[in-house]
């Protein structure tokens, strides 16, 4: 979980590496150099040192044969070591070029310190003549030691010339190699810098669009943050944060919505109890007039007068206590039946109704007073103002899982807006109806009731007549909670 | 634009590193160690070869021919010497090889006494093995000596003379002042044949050197001895100065020139027809004989060496054979 500290630690090691391997290189190199050097050094301070050995020597031979004492025998004696010393050491410088010159040198060194012993034994022996000719002898060596030494330094030079000449372009290498490295390093850094810093605010600016997102109310966003260190990890809790809020928003908006439609319900219910209280007057009086009346024409023989009083009491009843409960389609079309021969009664042949049932349908639920007003209103439109009257023809026929209900007129037709209006709800004439309950009365229960859309529809065109068509679903898909008790 | 920009990074980046890596690989390829050249095990003897005359044409073929052989012996061999026939510097040479104890020395004689001493008491004394090569010096107990027979050279000089200018005439024979044993031998040669013709008259210019005192010589001799009808020059080193002198004073063609060795300007000289013969020696077998018998006695396998000497290929060359 410290992924951001992780990579801030693997630049830092990078770079320290880097360093601590140019810096070690570096060292190294340094140090060869300097080994170098001293090795070349080493090879001509030798090679001088025989030359000023050689004429150490000689000094101090002079020195004796002049005064011989003890103690320039002593100086002479030290310095003679120290001219084989050298001889010892020079001859260690041997190589397939100055072999030749080389042995010579060491040779010439012997015949030096030869002749050198000649001159001591000589002056031991008192043959000063001898020993001023050795010692003459031991000079002219010396200096042809000393030209020898030029002609080996010579040498040297001409075999290492290269050698020399490679340092000197190393170095100059090495400055070039200094300006090269540090380009490059630093622009490696400066891309690695730049990458690093861009895979820690490349998510973090990611986060933060998603946040803006969030905070204007987008929350239908996915957020993607495609890292491996922490801020994928908050993108993440931020992601599941979001599809939270999203989850909850939308279950409120479901409940606002259910609450919305029981509102509604409820409202309508209100309208149609208050409606049917305004007919509830006097319903028992205007029953019992009714009933007295209809007894009365029966009495007098007018059989039919009595049929139509008791077909009016009976529709009134229905439509008083039928409103806020199911009812079965058998009912509804029985009230149906009483109100056509109303009707009939009223337009005699003006009005022609064509029953076409299959009764095995008829046990399927339905709110009440819903086919009645439908009817009413084909009435209303399609028979009442013309003058030769017209058809009314009502089907109930089995469609599959459903039961189509038809009631097909041949009036004027209705406006493509006006059925438009009529389904969505919003339509609002109530006059001239019996029962005081509108068509949009209608489909805003039937709604409800089946809880679908389309359980209604109109199709209609002008002058070809109105078909409404129920589609009624065999079983409610769930119960209403208001199984109220006859008011009757 | 993203692509470009990262294209032009990475190549950047590419360009950045094969410079440095080149740099880097140019700094670390290198050689720690001083560069060894190895030691030859086989080199058993160390000669040397010491001339008075350094970087000429006769002592440079001597000196490749002597390489060549010691190479093939194994031995390894230095050239040193004096310039200009200075011979306190040969001689400080000599002591110098004798110094350093040389298994061998080969060297161009000079007839002094130093010389001489060098050779019989101090490299003796080293136990030192010194063949002549060249010209010789007999009385300094050298092991041998190689080169030219200078008598019989001189003796060719003097008959090719006689052919050329008839029994009858003045030489004058041109010598410089060293008293070189070579020297002495070819006018002894030169002597031994002209003696048995009465008409011929000899004449001696002795002189040292130098062009100066060449041409000194020359014109004092030439107004002295106007009759002159042959030059010898003893010493080719005269030869040159001799001709110019001659040629500066009338036409040289009638006079009857010759000398010794074989110097690209002497050939020049004998092309131009200014010189009627030369003697010609033979540097590479020098070289090559005096450094093989050298390795024949230092190994034992040719005890002792004849200490007449090994005497190596004259030849007279004529102006009419010059190409």
């Amino acid at each position: 979980m410290n992924r951001i500290q992780y990579k801030i630690l693997s630049l830092t090691g990078i770079v320290l590496f880097i360093m601590a391997a140019i810096w070690m290189t570096l060292t190294y190199y340094s140090r060869q150099t300097q080994e170098q050097y001293n090795e070349i050094l080493q090879r001509y301070l030798r090679m001088n040192e025989v030359t000023g050995a050689s004429q150490q020597t000689i000094t101090d031979l002079n020195n004796y044969l002049i005064r011989p004492t003890q103690e320039h025998l002593g100086q002479l004696e030290g310095s003679m070591e120290r001219l084989r010393q050298a001889k010892y050491d020079v001859y260690a410088l041997r190589n397939g070029d100055n072999d030749f010159d080389l042995t010579s040198y060491t040779n010439l060194i012997d015949s030096l310190l030869d002749a050198a012993n000649r001159a001591l034994m000589f002056q031991s022996q008192t043959a000063t003549e001898d020993s001023n000719e050795a010692f003459n002898e031991a000079t002219r060596i010396s200096r042809s030691i000393s030209d020898m030494t030029l002609t080996l330094l010579d040498t040297e030079l001409k075999t290492y010339d290269r050698f020399y000449r490679g340092i000197i372009e190393r170095s100059t290498e090495l400055n070039r190699l200094g300006i090269w490295l540090l380009l490059t390093i630093t622009f490696l850094l400066l891309i690695f810098a730049y990458w690093f810093a861009l895979s820690i605010t490349r998510p973090v600016q990611k986060l933060t669009q998603a946040a803006k997102e969030l905070s204007r109310g987008h929350f239908d966003r996915k957020i993607e943050v495609s890292s491996n260190d922490e801020i994928a990890f908050l993108a993440k809790m931020f992601e599941r944060m979001r599809v939270n809020i999203n989850n909850l928003i939308t279950e409120i908006q479901q409940k606002a919505q259910l609450e919305h439609e029981l509102q509604q319900s409820k409202l309508l219910l209100q309208e149609s109890r208050y409606r049917s209280l305004q007919s509830q007057i006097h319903p028992h009086f205007l029953f019992n007039t009714l009933d007295t009346l209809s007894k009365k024409a029966y009495l007098e023989g007018a059989e039919e007068t009595s049929d139509l009083l008791a077909s009016v009491a009976g529709l009134l009843r229905y439509s008083l206590r039928r409103m806020d409960r199911s009812v079965t389609l058998y009912e509804e079309v029985r009230v149906l039946r009483q109100y056509m021969d109303i009707q009939t009664a009223r337009f005699a042949d003006r009005l022609r109704f064509v029953e076409e049932i299959d009764e095995s349908c008829l046990y399927v639920e339905i709110p009440g007073l819903t086919l009645q007003p439908i009817v009413e209103n084909a009435v209303i439109h399609a028979v009442e103002p013309m003058e030769d009257g017209g058809t009314i023809t009502f089907r109930v026929a089995n469609d599959g899982d459903r039961i189509r209900v038809e009631i097909e007129d041949n009036g004027p037709g209705i406006p493509a807006d006006k059925i438009a209006q009529i389904l969505k709800g919003s339509a609002q004439e109530t006059e001239g109806h019996t029962t005081g309950i509108g068509i949009g009365n209608v489909v805003q229960r039937l709604r409800l009731f089946y809880g679908q859309e389309d359980v209604i529809d109109i199709e209609s065109g002008p002058g070809s007549g109105t078909k409404v068509v129920l589609r009624l679903p065999r079983w409610r898909r769930y119960e209403t909670d208001d199984q109220r008790t006859d008011r009757g | 634009m993203r692509k470009t920009i990262v294209l032009l990074l990475g190549v950047i980046g590419a360009v950045l590193i094969w410079f440095t890596s080149v740099s880097a690989y140019r700094v670390f390829s290198v050689d720690w160690q001083l560069p060894q050249t190895p030691l030859q095990q086989s080199a058993e003897y160390r000669l040397v070869l010491i001339t008075q005359e350094l970087e000429t044409p006769f002592w440079d073929k001597v000196a490749a021919a002597a390489r060549e052989e010691a190479a093939k012996h194994g031995a390894m061999l230095a050239v040193w010497g004096s310039y200009n026939n200075d011979s306190d510097e040969f001689l400080k040479k000599l002591e110098i090889a004798i110094h350093s104890r040389m298994d061998g020395i080969i060297v161009q004689g000079l007839d002094t006494d130093t010389f001489k001493e060098l050779v019989k008491y101090k490299a003796a004394s080293y136990g030192i093995p010194v063949i002549t090569v060249g010209s010789d010096v007999p009385d300094s107990l050298r092991r041998t000596y190689v080169g030219s027979d200078h008598f019989r050279a001189g003796r060719m000089i003097a008959r090719q003379l006689v052919e050329d200018m008839g029994p009858e005439g003045t030489v004058i024979l041109v010598r410089d002042s060293g008293n070189a044993h070579y020297q002495e031998q070819r006018l002894n040669g030169i002597r031994s044949v002209l003696e048995s013709y009465p008409g011929i008259e000899l004449r001696y210019a002795e002189t040292q050197g130098t062009r100066e005192q060449v041409i000194a010589a020359m014109q004092d001799l030439m107004n002295r001895s106007p009759d002159v009808q042959a030059f010898i020059a003893a010493n080719a080193n005269l030869t040159a100065a001799m001709v110019q002198e001659i040629g500066r004073r009338s036409r040289v063609q009638p006079y009857h020139i010759y000398s010794f060795d074989d110097s690209p300007d002497m050939l020049t000289l004998l092309r131009d027809g200014l010189i009627d013969g030369i003697i010609e020696q033979s540097p590479e077998a020098m070289g090559r004989i005096s450094i093989s018998l050298m390795i024949d006695w230092l190994k034992g396998e040719k005890l002792p060496l004849d200490s007449g000497g090994y005497h190596t290929e004259i030849r007279l060359r004529k102006a009419v054979d010059a190409p």
